[in-house]
C-alpha cells in the first residue's frame, strides 16, 4: 500500500511518514495537492491551524472531496481530520466538507486538552488494540451533523466529545496515532490493512 | 479520562545529557537519543529535551540531536533551551519537535509567544518558567535560573496564557536537584490560576513525590530527570505505583 501524505507547508511530517513506513506502507509526502487526486490512499497529517492547512488544499477541494466520498481510503489526523468538515470557529476558510459539521472550541476548564486519553469505540479500526489510550493536543473539537459519522468518543472533564470519525472509507482521528506509541502504531497498521481491503 | 503524564527530561549540554544540583555541578549521563528511546520504551508519556548550554556554536548540533531523538521515539517530544525567536521555534519543529518551550527570550520579548502561537498553533507553544520563593512571592528567574527578573511567577504564567501559551513548564529553582519533592505551594499557586496544563518540575527524588504532586495539586504532568537517569526507578515502575494508588496513568 502506498500512502500519499499531504504537505500543507506548515509543519514537520517526519513522524507521520515514519509511523506509516514502520507499519509497512510506502509513504510519499507531496506538496502538490493535485497528486492527492490520483493517490490510492491519502493521509491528512495533524499540523498547522485550520486556515493555513486549507490554503494549498482549497483549489482542489471539490475534487478531493469527490475522491473521498467515492471511497478512496483516507486518514485525517487532528487538524487533518478537522479540515475534512465544513467549517471551523478557528478560521474563516471553508473545509473539505467530506464530513458535514463544524469545528467548535472545546468547552472545558483546561484547554488545550493535552495528553493521553481513552477512545471508546467498537469500530474495527481498533481491533486487537487493548490499551486504547492515545495522545491528544487540541483546543477545538469536531461537531458532526450526522451521528453515524462519529464512531468513537472520549471523555474530558466529565463530558464526552467525538474523537473518531468515519464516512465512506475516510477516517478522522482527533488524536495523534503517530505520537501514541504502541497503540498508535497498531491503529496505523489496522488502517493500512483497511486501506488495502478497500482500494 | 485524561491521564496524568510522566515526562523524563533530558538536560543536554554539548551533545550529552547532564544532571546537576541547582543547575550547577553537572555530570554526564549519556546520549540523548538513546536515553529518550529507553524512556519511551519504559512508557514515558512525552520526552522533554532541554539544551541547557544553548550556545550558538552548538545550535546545529542540537538540532541534529533533536532529529535523531525524534526518529527514535513515538511519543511527543518537547524541545527547549536557547529559543530566541519564532524562527528558532520553527527550526526546532522542523527538526522533529512536537512542542517547543521558550523561557528567557519570552521574558524579554513576550510577543514571541503570540507570534509562535499564531504560526504554529498554541498546542506547540510551551512557556517554561523558573521560579524562586523570595519570602513574599515566587520570582521568575531567567538564563537557566541565574538572573532575577523582578517578574512575579503567577502573574507571568497568566500573561503567558493570555498571549497564547498552550502549556506551562514550571520549575521550582528552590526544589530543583534537591530531591525533596515537588514544590507543592508553587504548583498550586500557578495551576489554580491558569486554564492551560501545567507541568510540575524540580525536586522529584522518589516515587511518592509523583503521588504527592498529582494528589495535592491540579498539575497535568510531572517532569523528572535524575531519578530516571540514576535508575532509581523506571518510568514503568512509577506508573505501576501510581496506578495502584488510584492515580490515572497510562
Amino acid at each position: 500500500m502506498r500512502v500519499t501524505i499531504a504537505d500543507y507547508g506548515v509543519g514537520n511530517l517526519h513522524s507521520v511518514k515514519k509511523a506509516f513506513e514502520i507499519s509497512g506502507a510506502k509513504a510519499a509526502v507531496t506538496s502538490d495537492m493535485k497528486e492527492l487526486l490520483g493517490a490510492e490512499c491519502i493521509v491528512f497529517p495533524g499540523v498547522g491551524a485550520f486556515d493555513s492547512t486549507m490554503e494549498r488544499l482549497a483549489p482542489y477541494k471539490e475534487k478531493i472531496k469527490e475522491r473521498l466520498l467515492s471511497g478512496v481510503p483516507a486518514l485525517g489526523i487532528c487538524i487533518g481530520a478537522q479540515i475534512l468538515f465544513d467549517s471551523s470557529e478557528e478560521g474563516v476558510s471553508e473545509g473539505m466538507g467530506a464530513f458535514r459539521g463544524r469545528i467548535v472550541r472545546l468547552s472545558a476548564e483546561r484547554v488545550p486538552h493535552m495528553g493521553w486519553n481513552s477512545v471508546m469505540t467498537s469500530d474495527p479500526l481498533m481491533d486487537g488494540i487493548r490499551e486504547r489510550q492515545f495522545y491528544f493536543a487540541h483546543s477545538y473539537r469536531c461537531s458532526a451533523e450526522d451521528p453515524n459519522d462519529t464512531v468513537g468518543v472520549t471523555e474530558y472533564e466529565g463530558r464526552e466529545f467525538s474523537s473518531l470519525f468515519r464516512t465512506a472509507n475516510t477516517y478522522g482521528t482527533q488524536f495523534h496515532p503517530e505520537k501514541s506509541a504502541v497503540s498508535g502504531l497498531a491503529l496505523i497498521r489496522n488502517f493500512i490493512d483497511f486501506a488495502e481491503d478497500n482500494r | 479520562m485524561l491521564m496524568k503524564r510522566i515526562i523524563p527530561c533530558l538536560d543536554v549540554k554539548n551533545g550529552k545529557v547532564v544532571k546537576g544540583v541547582n543547575f550547577i555541578d553537572l555530570k554526564d549521563m549519556g546520549s540523548p537519543p538513546l536515553l529518550a528511546e529507553e524512556y519511551s520504551d519504559q512508557g514515558a508519556d512525552e520526552i522533554t529535551f532541554l539544551d541547557i548550554a544553548a550556545s550558538l556554536e552548538y545550535r546545529q548540533t542540537t538540532l541534529d540531536l533533536v532529529s535523531e531523538t525524534a526518529r527514535r521515539v513515538f511519543v511527543p517530544l518537547t524541545v527547549g533551551g536557547g529559543i530566541r525567536s519564532a524562527d528558532d521555534m520553527r527550526d526546532a519543529l522542523n527538526a522533529g519537535a512536537d512542542k517547543v518551550s521558550v523561557n528567557s527570550a519570552a521574558i524579554g520579548n513576550p510577543e514571541i509567544i503570540s507570534e509562535s502561537a499564531e504560526r504554529f498553533g498554541r498546542q506547540c507553544v510551551v512557556v517554561a518558567i523558573d521560579a524562586k520563593w523570595t519570602g513574599k512571592h515566587w520570582e521568575v528567574l531567567s538564563h537557566g535560573g541565574t538572573r532575577p527578573t523582578g517578574l512575579e511567577a503567577v502573574g507571568w504564567a497568566k500573561k503567558a496564557e493570555e498571549l497564547g501559551a498552550g502549556e506551562i513548564l514550571l520549575t521550582s529553582v528552590d526544589a530543583d536537584g534537591v530531591k525533596d519533592g515537588f514544590d507543592i505551594p508553587l504548583n498550586n499557586a500557578v495551576a489554580d490560576e491558569v486554564g492551560i496544563p501545567v507541568i510540575a518540575s524540580g525536586g522529584c527524588g522518589k516515587m511518592e513525590d509523583f503521588y504527592e504532586v498529582f494528589t495535592q495539586t491540579d498539575v497535568s504532568a510531572a517532569l523528572a530527570a535524575s531519578v530516571f537517569h540514576y535508575k532509581q526507578f523506571t518510568v514503568g515502575e512509577v506508573k505501576e505505583y501510581l496506578k495502584d494508588k488510584g492515580v490515572p496513568v497510562r
